[in-house]
């Protein structure tokens, strides 16, 4: 049985770990989307004519960027509230037939 | 309080339609599936808000950074999108920890927004053509 709570600690906390991790995915979209609306501010100042149609590109490809911080984010929150649950199920179980197989 | 810039409100006001079209639908999955209950649509209800308010504060952050000096404006995007990002994890997490809303419903209609971009060329298309029917027909009444 102690085994049993040491193996769900263990996987609560690699749960907390990997969501984590989960979550530096927000890193990556940040400095690009930073770089885009950087290049983007200098062909306004080009050519102020095209603001909205620049604007309008930007935002859209500033969202589009931002889904990859997104994935990481969804993973995160679902490794704190939905994985814990579905691992300790698999875990009783595995637990059970190991002990009807000793049995 | 400052005006928002015309491009901002038009690009959510077509993001907030898609939302909200995709919510309805993602409805009718579960009810269908017959998991429909009131979690899943406080879920809902605060996946759409946090998908819509943060398409907002992005354009409202990138409009000011085409409008305002070009200094830093690479720092000031993205501290605006990790405060945005931590925001949303945080509201999600609360919702679900707190209010125990569903926890698909919550997280699917962040990636919403997606959706409706990637329909965006077929959309514009669709505009072009009524514009050009449009014109041609102006065209043949003069």
């Amino acid at each position: 049985m102690e085994m049993v709570s040491l193996a769900m600690g263990i996987m609560l906390g690699l749960c907390g770990v990997g969501a984590g991790i989960a979550l530096i995915a927000g890193i990556g979209p940040g400095i690009g989307e930073g770089q885009a609306v950087a290049a983007a501010c200098e062909a306004i100042g080009r050519q102020p004519e095209a603001k909205s149609d620049v604007t309008s590109t930007m935002i859209m490809g500033c969202a589009i960027a931002e889904t990859t911080g997104l994935y990481g984010l969804i993973i995160g929150i679902l490794l704190i509230f939905v994985a814990p649950g579905i691992f300790s199920g698999v875990l009783k179980s595995t637990v059970e037939s190991l002990a009807d197989v000793i049995k | 309080m400052t005006k928002l810039d015309p491009t901002v409100k038009k690009e959510t006001a077509y993001i907030a339609v898609w939302v909200i079209a995709l919510s309805l639908g993602m409805q009718a999955v579960f009810l269908l599936l017959r998991r429909w209950a009131l979690p899943v649509v406080t879920g809902n209800l605060v996946g759409a808000v946090c998908a819509i308010g943060n398409f907002l504060l992005l354009g409202i952050t990138v409009a000011k950074a085409a409008n305002g000096p070009a200094d830093k404006v690479a720092l000031r995007v993205r501290s605006s999108m990790t405060a945005r990002l931590l925001g949303q994890a945080a509201i999600c997490a609360l919702a679900v920890g707190l209010l125990h809303t569903n926890v698909y419903a919550t997280l699917l209609p962040l990636l919403f927004p997606r959706v409706g971009i990637a329909f965006r060329p077929l959309v514009d298309r669709k505009r072009g053509k009524t514009a050009e029917t449009e014109a041609e027909g102006s065209d043949l009444l003069d």
